[in-house]
């Protein structure tokens, strides 16, 4: 990405030139109002459930939450000899490492056609495919459960067209997470398309005349003129997508309660289970592991897209 | 350096302030009831209440106004959904109303909590209710509430399928139950003879009615009993319905009314709100409710919801009033008239309202011996645990007796909580 | 946009079709659910609950919305959602911009750790601060009150990482090119870098909006008499009962749900247009 760099003036005994001076002071006074609010309804109650994380801290405690034993990094051991975290954890990898790529492609596609000028009634679209992320759960489990029904269900019997015995989907321990992944994929892609379209538009069409000048064809001037460009946003993508698929929590919620068996159980599903029981100090821990596992993707993804400055 | 400094400081005397609250008290042993001043209410009465009580109470508590005319009721509603993390979160924060209505099964947290205040012995007459319904408000032996109203569970089967298999009357013990199932499958047409819940979330409300029918107890003063000869004799009957294909592993979601009132069912185990829901699919006047087959009894599991004063009530004398004028017998049969909730008093049954009826009358007489699961601030996770491990049976995935041993030793890891 | 003084070639026309084509199928799939929740609404219980589930309702009623609009007191909560969405999304649109400009464009001490801070806080699982966060809006006094509704929303971190990703992309000679002319850095800011990011503004907009309109747990919590629910909060109030769901209101209720934040999204949407390229930075 070509910016033009300013080389800060360098720092003279006298202290730092005014302009240098007054942006330095600018930047904080731009940060001041997010970071006051950010500092008490954030920070302060992350320092607080860290507290919650290292006590044994039960629902039953809330009202004298200081009365409490303190025990140390106890709940962070007793997760990863609990069975149902440990399915729950795996589950989650499986859906995030296969559900991240499948949507940022999907919306990339998606943004990418909305956006090549062939199209008209570019509007009737882009809502058309952002539906899905404001349609109720509700409505979209009812569909999705009647689509993958083995009997009535358009996919099983699209399959008996030609001649395959399709499974029960949503019934089948290898076949519910899978069904999932497409599901949640089916409903978040919206959201990443509205954002890839803005990144899109924000893209110069002399570029693009430019190159068509030059001879490039269509796919060329994707690779060549669009993606680098786009380099920032679709970290911001991959990053966010990530950050919400480690998360995920109501597809499984809704379609299959975690099952069949426990092998739609995700991470935060089991987190939401033990904030139920009640047990506070535990689902605090595991939350806490939990955000390790983001930070460690974020890092990753950050590295692997990072913006070449 | 300032900086620095301060927050070390700030550090280290948030540590002190934390470590020197901590550690727990040792208990302080049974509470003891405060009376309630006699006389009318006064003053405002916040009450919290759920789903179309929340709705309908503040109409109906004009009664009670009438009554004591100095006092003011003021219903929130409250969404059940959620409504457990709410009434946690208000805890939390001491942000509680007068009055709340409380979900049986929560009832031992939120006593636990020390946030409700126990019930006035001499305000309240324990006798009036179904014994299983006051059982849910009790915990170490002190009441913390009153049940308001209750369901409980039934069979509910297709009298022409199974006419058509040659049987003529409800099933009376458990081999009739399979019997019949099975007969309704051969010779009366349905594609599975019962529905029963195959595991996951809530199977454990009809698992248990079949252990505590065969004499099985789950817990006992100092914890949970799961593991007895009974508990795994009921649940190999449950599981043999699935070996057997008797009753489906897999029903989606929302079919079961619909296969019902087709009769791709031949029946099922649930409580009185599904007479509405089958009606409406077609099968009006097409089954029965029969009470629950009997093994060694007939006990089914009790549930509804309880009535409860928080110990930081503004207005507590009010409030225990309210809750009081709720559980006489006439405005428990003038609330069934409102809003179809079964009473939790026993008297209220003899009103015509609730005679007339023959699938009310069934649901009545499994109230008097229906049991709920003890009232330990820990049970919704062991039942889960009891939930997942009947999955794995029904799924031919675990023998019970395994099944049953699981459960024990993860109910005894977790503990009653109390 | 199309150039205009090329002309059409063939295999354009092809990959047009071709487009369309996909485009067309993948719209019937994503809008089908929603259309069924639109048609749904106006079929009886029972209808919604038959299985297979039914398309076009054989019985059209109205029943679903006449409950919903007399059972509740409507307007209010309405207004309740709007209030409290706009300030959280104006909120979030004015701190966020403001945050993610002088991450990417200013630089001053402690801006990467800022910008980590703030990223990692987008990391963490939300439900772990649900607890701690109403236990201390309580004890600030902001139990029941708008502000409590509004207030821990306001420094949104994935507003501050989606405006400072899209703002990396403004030009830094635009930025000099005002600075040497004598521009104050407020000035820049809100005369020359605003305008360019309509789209990620716009984008920014929907997405707070469409977040803070579907809060359903914070509200709930927050409000302690039923005159501070917002609507998601009201609706669920009678659709979901303690054994049963009523699926008509719930329904009934998702449509009305849905409608502000999609007429929103078209509203915001005319702001999707090319903003660098007119500046003539030739």
């Amino acid at each position: 990405m070509a910016t033009v760099a300013v080389r800060a003036p360098a720092k003279s005994a006298a202290g730092t030139p005014p302009r240098t001076r007054r942006r330095k002071w600018t930047g904080w006074a731009f940060a001041a109002p997010f970071v006051l609010l950010f500092l008490v309804f954030s920070a302060l109650p992350v320092l607080a459930s860290l507290v919650m994380s290292v006590t044994d801290l039960r629902s039953t405690d809330l009202r004298h939450p200081l009365a409490v034993n303190f025990t140390g990094l106890d709940n962070y051991i007793r997760l990863f000899s609990d069975e149902l975290f440990l399915r729950s954890a795996l589950n989650t990898v499986v859906f995030v490492v296969v559900g991240v790529p499948l949507t940022m492609v999907i919306a990339l596609a998606a943004a990418n056609g909305l956006n090549s000028g062939l199209i008209r009634f570019r509007a009737l679209f882009r809502v058309g495919f952002y539906l899905p992320v404001v349609t109720s759960i509700v409505a979209v489990a009812v569909v999705w459960r009647f689509l993958l029904d083995p009997e009535v269900g358009l996919v099983d019997n699209l399959l008996r067209l030609i001649g395959v015995d399709g499974p029960n989907w949503l019934a089948d321990t290898s076949t519910a997470m899978p069904s999932l992944i497409v599901m949640t994929a089916w409903r978040n892609f919206g959201t990443m398309m509205v954002i890839f379209l803005a990144a899109l538009q924000s893209i110069p069409a002399d570029l693009y005349e430019a190159a068509t000048l030059d001879g490039a064809g269509r796919w060329q001037q994707f690779r060549n003129v669009t993606l680098p460009l786009l380099r920032p946003t679709l970290l911001f993508g991959a990053v966010y997508t990530g950050i919400g698929y480690l998360q995920v929590f109501e597809e499984p919620f809704v379609m299959t309660q975690g099952g069949p068996l426990s092998s739609t159980l995700s991470v935060s599903y089991h987190i939401y289970n033990q904030f139920g029981f009640g047990n506070y100090g535990y689902a605090s821990a595991a939350s806490y592991v939990l955000f390790v596992a983001i930070v460690a993707l974020s890092v990753l993804q950050f590295r692997l897209l990072r913006e070449r400055d | 350096m300032r900086k620095r400094r301060t927050v070390a400081i700030v550090a280290v005397a948030a540590a002190l302030t934390l470590t020197a609250g901590c550690g727990r008290d040792a208990g302080s042993g049974q509470e003891q009831a405060k009376a309630v001043d006699a006389g009318k209410a006064t003053g405002d009465i916040t009450v919290w209440a759920m789903g179309t009580e929340g709705e309908k109470l503040a109409a109906f508590a004009k009664d009670f106004t009438a009554e004591n005319p100095d006092a003011k009721v003021n219903v929130t509603a409250v969404p059940w959904d959620a409504a457990h993390q709410k009434i946690a979160s208000a805890i939390a924060a001491k942000q509680t109303p007068d009055v709340s209505m409380i979900g049986t099964t929560w009832q031992g947290e939120f006593a636990k909590t020390g946030a409700l205040d126990p019930t006035p012995p001499d305000l309240i007459d324990s006798a009036a209710f179904f014994p299983g319904a006051w059982a849910t408000t009790q915990v170490n032996g002190t009441s913390f509430g009153v049940p308001w109203y209750v369901e409980t569970r039934a069979l509910y089967y297709r009298t022409d399928i199974a006419a058509k298999a040659g049987v003529t009357s409800p099933p009376k013990t458990w081999e009739e139950l399979t019997a019949m199932t099975k007969a309704m499958q051969a010779k009366g047409g349905a594609k599975w003879g019962i529905y029963l819940q195959p595991g996951k979330t809530g199977s454990w409300q009809t698992v248990l009615p079949f252990a505590w029918s065969n004499g099985a107890s789950i817990a006992d003063d100092k914890g949970y009993t799961f593991d007895s000869p009974q508990m795994t004799e009921a649940l190999q009957y449950y599981q043999s319905f699935f070996t057997q294909k008797v009753s489906p592993t897999d029903l989606p979601n929302g079919q079961l009314e619909p296969d019902f009132g087709k009769g791709a069912i031949g029946a099922f185990i649930s409580g009185p709100w599904e007479a509405g829901l089958v009606d409406e699919q077609g099968a009006k006047g097409k089954y029965a409710v029969a009470p629950l087959p009997t093994k060694q009894s007939s006990t089914s599991f009790i549930g509804g919801s309880n009535v409860a004063v928080f110990k930081d009530a503004k207005n507590r004398d009010g409030a225990w009033k309210f809750i009081q004028w709720l559980s006489k017998p006439d405005v428990q049969v003038k609330w069934y008239q409102t809003v179809t909730d079964l009473p939790a008093v026993q008297s209220a049954w003899q009103d015509p309202a609730l005679t007339s009826d023959p699938i009310l009358t069934t649901f009545g007489e499994q109230l008097k011996t229906a049991k709920a699961p003890p009232s330990f601030p820990t049970w919704e996770q062991v039942a889960a645990s009891l939930d997942t491990e009947v999955e794995k049976v029904v799924n031919g995935k675990e023998t019970p007796a395994a099944a049953v041993k699981t459960v024990q030793s993860q109910a005894q890891s977790i503990g009653t909580g109390a | 946009m199309v150039t205009t003084a090329l002309p059409e070639r063939r295999r354009d026309r092809t990959a047009k079709i071709i487009l369309y084509a996909i485009l067309i199928l993948g719209l019937l799939v994503v809008v089908g659910p929603f259309i069924w929740m639109a048609l749904s609404s106006f079929k009886p219980e029972a209808e919604i609950r038959a299985a297979p589930p039914t398309w076009w309702p054989h019985t059209w009623t109205l029943t679903n919305y006449r409950d919903l609009f007399s059972r509740l007191d409507f307007p209010r909560y309405f207004t309740n959602s709007v209030i409290v969405a706009a300030l959280v999304t104006a909120g979030n649109l004015m701190f966020c911009s403001l945050l993610g400009y002088a991450l990417a464009k200013l630089d001053f001490p402690g801006r990467k750790a800022l910008f980590r801070t703030v990223l990692a806080m987008l990391m963490v699982p939300g439900m772990v601060l649900f607890v701690p966060q109403f236990v201390l809006v309580s004890n600030l006094g902001l139990a029941n009150s708008y502000a409590g509704l509004v207030l821990p929303f306001l420094a949104g971190p994935f507003g501050v990482f989606l405006m400072r990703q899209f703002l990396l992309s403004v030009p830094d000679d635009l930025l000099e090119a005002a600075r040497v002319d004598g521009a104050g850095e407020w000035r820049i800011f809100w005369r020359i870098v605003l305008p360019l990011c309509r789209p990620a503004l716009a984008t920014l907009g929907i997405l707070t909006f469409l977040s803070s309109w579907n809060n359903f747990l914070w509200p709930l919590v927050v409000a302690t008499t039923a005159d501070k629910y917002t609507l998601p909060v009201a609706l669920a109030l009678f659709s979901v009962g303690q054994n049963r769901t009523d699926y008509g209101l719930l329904l009934a209720g998702a449509v009305v749900v849905v409608l502000p934040v999609l007429i929103v999204f078209l509203l915001l949407q005319r702001h999707f247009m090319r903003g660098i390229a007119t500046t003539g930075l030739k």
